[in-house]
């Protein structure tokens, strides 16, 4: 194989899930959250198709596809919670739901 | 005989099984006859048995007994020295015909005369019920043909005691009276028990025939194990008797229903002591000791008794401590070895006493429950009946011939006259008792029924045909008239029947005779006659006398009035003490250590709930968070684990 | 196999410089999406980390992967959030940070601690095993494959996505849709 090998992508994909999960862990605003979730399943999605290549496994790329799909769902619909949120006047910061506290 | 002797036993037995199944459906009096008619049923059969007894020779009058069935066993199959077997067993000897005789006779008429005493009372069937279980308790002690049965009816008369004693449940006065008795009956129990515990030991036996028979030979005579099963009897039968030192119940009982002490505090329960000493007194002649201290004790009652009588205000009190005083003389005659003195005693006490207390019972029916006598006065113009039953029980007690109780206290004096220096002391405590005893008994008489009708009387005195209701006439009149002839059982120096019917269970020590007898019978009558003439010039018209004799002797009269201080220095030694720890346990253990655990158990589990909930901040940021760390960790773990 | 005619033609070289200019995007797009405080602009920044990642896709011989990624994520994905993010306006914007410290110092320490530990792993200790890579056919990341392979052996995965698909799209309607008259009548 030309390029680098499997462990150079390796690497890379998980460099950008840690800065996803920062993201993640960091920003208070949904929509960002809702991004920085997106970086993560992509890099996600790069680990699986590295190892994919590795095997000459094309189960990797089904795996890929699916996630890519589970995605979308997961992104409309957290899309429409926010649109939902802002309807009713709710303020748009993570640290502000706070109905589960106690 | 054997079929009579359980009917006996059975039928006041039946007859609470029949009042109680029988519930509502019965009225009180119906109640009440099925209970006299089952005492009068005892009697007849008693009647039975005491004919059959007769008929045989005297040599083989003691001695039978009959099985139902063994009731409990231990130790190993056979007769091998370890096994005791206690059966359900009837001893039909001359000793317990005599008891059945006087409890079932006299348990009949004071049955009988409580159905018109208790008439028109809330609960009157509790009542009659439970004067049955005490019928029952009171026959299967004096019948009973081994130690434990015996304990078992000892035990029992004393709860059909507390029961009647507090009939008034409502009452704390009757609630706390019925406490004090059954505490102290148990103090006696105990002490029976530990001795009833050293005889199956010794003798591996609890029958009467094998332990009376066996244990001279595996007890010698004085030695520590005779003493200590003397001095358990002993204590047992002073507690029930109500003698010096465990006397203090006997008064407060009588808050019971008059008909109550008439027959469980005069006639039948406080005898069983007599009794119990006279039916073991094989093994009290095993410690000489202790039964002289049983006539000591008897001898400090009768004294002390009579003194606290003289003072008393309430009438069933009076008649209550003259039971105790009467009740010494019987344990100075068992304690000299006069059995059959001590018996004959017993059974005209049981006749005149309880007369005493049944027309006692009378005026107080009359007087709507009043029993103080400083409210009463001239009552033998407004009740001549009742007067003069009164005066022949009190006569009888006085111990004037020809009333009965002449006869049976002298033989119990000339008994002692003859037994050497301390016969001779019992005899000056018996002498004076029978001076105390003519002074309050007559001082009674004078203040209650003598003068002009006092105005509590004159207001509140209500009388029916017979001065009572007849149920309560009849039996009285029935033991007036055996006040007067019962004595002549036993005339000394004539004829001794009590005496040789006895004989042939225990053999009664020599009385005194010829001019020995004569002088003694001769003292003790001018000691009841002087008291009488000093009752009468004291109470006999309303005068100061006994006002200034009070403030002359302000120490005596409060001695006599606080009987002794005897409660009081119980209250000390005992009551306190013990309360003290109960209340201190309370406080400084259990409060903290139970209250305070389960407490601090509940709390502490509360505040732990707090600081974990702590956790629990709402922020999603925060759960994230800990998502991401624990990925973190887990992911070190994978690798060092693989 | 595209890369390796290309490799024929121009060699090593370009394949590695290639690689670092996607991979760089790609790290450097995804720093980007996080920091910046006007989401309109972190999404455009995500469009760049979607276009990186195809290309890294494409170095890895999966040709409809990253097409389809292309199509579907910076096609209709982000095309969602922009219009979101239009919609809401003004009340998109949150200022950056906040909340507890002990929030911000635990995630940078337990995301750093994640990305270290899995470096290491990969780069000590499963070097070796990662080293040698099987070779491939020609039709490896084809449209044809990953079809064949989607409706035999992952059947079920297929029939599943669409059901996914369709909840989601339900979900959608749901939580889009404006309270009724009566509703409202009862809110006010």
């Amino acid at each position: 194989m030309s390029g680098p090998g499997i462990v150079a992508y390796l690497v890379v994909s998980i460099l950008v899930f840690s800065v996803g999960a920062l993201g993640v862990l960091v920003r208070r605003s949904p929509l960002i959250v809702l991004l920085a979730l997106e970086i993560m399943l992509n890099s996600g999605n790069l680990a699986l198709i590295a190892f994919s290549r590795r095997f000459a496994d094309g189960d990797g790329q089904i795996f890929a596809l699916t996630v890519m799909v589970v995605a979308a769902a997961e992104a409309v619909v957290g899309l429409g919670l926010i649109v939902a949120m802002s309807r009713q006047k709710v303020d748009l910061d993570v640290d502000k739901l706070t109905s589960l506290r106690g | 005989m054997a079929v009579a002797a359980w009917i006996v036993l059975a039928s006041p037995a039946a007859a609470v099984a029949l009042i109680a199944l029988a519930g509502g459906r019965i009225s009180g009096r119906v109640a009440g006859w099925i209970a006299s008619l089952s005492a009068l049923t005892s009697f007849v059969c008693s009647l039975v048995v005491f004919s059959l007894l007769l008929g045989e020779n005297p040599d083989e009058r003691a001695g039978h007994v009959s099985t139902l069935f063994t009731w409990l066993s231990t130790g190993t199959e056979g007769s091998g020295s370890d096994s005791v077997r206690i059966g359900l067993t009837v001893a039909i000897d001359p000793l317990s015909v005599f008891m059945m005789l006087v409890v079932s006779g006299v348990g009949f008429l004071i049955l009988a005369y409580a159905v018109g005493y208790m008439h028109g009372d809330d609960e009157e069937r509790r009542y009659h019920a439970y004067k049955a279980v005490f019928l029952f308790s009171m026959l299967l002690l004096v019948q009973s043909g081994n130690l434990v049965l015996l304990l078992a009816g000892w035990g029992m008369v004393g709860l059909s005691s507390y029961l009647l004693i507090n009939y008034w449940h409502h009452r704390y006065q009757a609630v706390a009276a019925g406490k004090k008795a059954f505490v102290m009956n148990a103090v006696g129990d105990a002490t029976f028990a530990l001795a009833v515990f050293i005889l199956i030991q010794e003798t591996g036996s609890t029958d009467f025939g094998p332990v009376f028979g066996s244990a001279p030979g595996a007890i010698a005579q004085g030695s520590t194990m005779a003493v200590l099963v003397g001095l358990g009897l002993l204590g047992g039968a002073i507690a029930k008797s109500a003698q010096v030192p465990l006397h203090t119940w006997l008064p407060d009982a009588m808050e019971g229903p008059t008909p109550v002490s008439a027959l469980i505090h005069a006639a039948t329960m406080v005898t069983a002591g007599v009794y119990l000493i006279a039916r073991t007194h094989s093994l009290f002649e095993l410690a000489p000791d202790i039964q002289d201290l049983a006539g000591i004790l008897g001898a400090v009652t009768i004294v002390m008794a009579g003194l606290i009588a003289l003072v008393q205000t309430d009438i069933k009190r009076v008649i209550a401590y003259s039971t105790m005083s009467q009740i010494g003389y019987m344990f100075v005659a068992v304690g000299l070895g006069a059995y059959g003195a001590g018996l004959f005693h017993l059974m005209t006490h049981a006749f005149f006493k309880a007369l005493l207390f049944m027309a006692a019972g009378i005026v107080i029916h009359a007087l709507a429950g009043e029993q103080d006598i400083r409210r009463m006065g001239g009552l033998a113009r407004e009740l001549p009946l009742t007067y003069r039953a009164f005066l022949v029980g009190s006569l009888a007690l006085a111990a004037i011939p020809p009333f009965a109780g002449f006869f049976s206290k002298d033989a119990i004096l000339a008994s002692a006259a003859n037994a050497g220096t301390l016969g001779w002391c019992l005899w000056s405590a018996g002498t004076i008792g029978a001076f105390l005893t003519a002074i309050y008994t007559f001082r009674l008489v004078f203040i209650v029924f003598f003068g002009e009708p006092s105005p509590f009387v004159r207001e509140h005195l209500h009388k029916e045909r017979f001065e009572g209701p007849f149920a309560m006439v009849w039996p009285v009149s029935i033991l007036a008239v055996l006040s007067i002839v019962g004595g002549f059982l036993q005339v000394p120096g004539a004829w001794s029947a009590v005496d040789d019917w006895i004989h042939p269970v225990a053999e009664s020590a020599e009385e005194a005779s010829g001019l020995t007898a004569w002088l003694s019978a001769l003292a003790a009558l001018g000691a009841s006659v002087a008291g009488i003439i000093l009752a009468s010039r004291f109470y006999r018209r309303p005068t100061h006398r006994a006002e200034r004799l009070r403030r002359r002797y302000p120490l005596a009269t409060r001695a006599f009035e606080r009987k002794f201080w005897w409660d009081e220095t119980y209250d000390v030694v005992f009551y306190a003490p013990a309360s003290g720890t109960a209340n201190g346990l309370l406080r400084y253990v259990e409060r903290p250590l139970f209250l305070g655990t389960l407490r601090g158990l509940g709390t502490g589990v509360r505040d732990l709930a707090r600081s974990v909930a702590q956790l629990q901040t709402g922020l999603v940021r925060a759960y994230a968070l800990a998502l991401a760390a624990g990925v973190a960790v887990l992911t070190v773990v994978f690798v060092v684990v693989h | 196999m595209i890369l390796a005619s290309f490799t024929d033609d121009v060699g090593n070289v370009l394949v590695w410089a290639i690689w670092v200019g996607a991979a760089f995007a790609f790290i450097a797009s995804g720093i980007a999406v996080i920091s910046f405080g006007d989401p309109f602009y972190s999404a455009l920044a995500l469009i760049v980390n979607l276009a990186s990642l195809a290309v890294l896709y494409l170095l890895l011989e999966s040709e409809f992967v990253a097409a389809a990624q292309v199509l579907v994520y910076a096609g209709a994905v982000i095309i969602m959030f922009l219009f979101v993010i239009a919609y809401l306006g003004g009340r998109a914007d949150t200022p950056w940070v906040g909340g507890p410290r002990f929030q911000t110092v635990g995630a940078v320490l337990a995301a750093g601690a994640i990305a270290v530990e899995v470096i290491v792993v990969v780069t000590l200790k499963a070097a070796d095993a990662l080293g040698s890579v099987h070779p491939i056919s020609a039709s490896f990341g084809s449209p044809a494959t990953v079809g064949r392979l989607f409706l035999s052996d992952h059947l079920l995965a297929f029939e599943v996505t669409s059901i996914v698909l369709l909840v989601a799209a339900i979900g959608g309607v749901v939580l889009g849709r404006s309270v009724p008259s009566e509703q409202r009548a009862e809110a006010e």
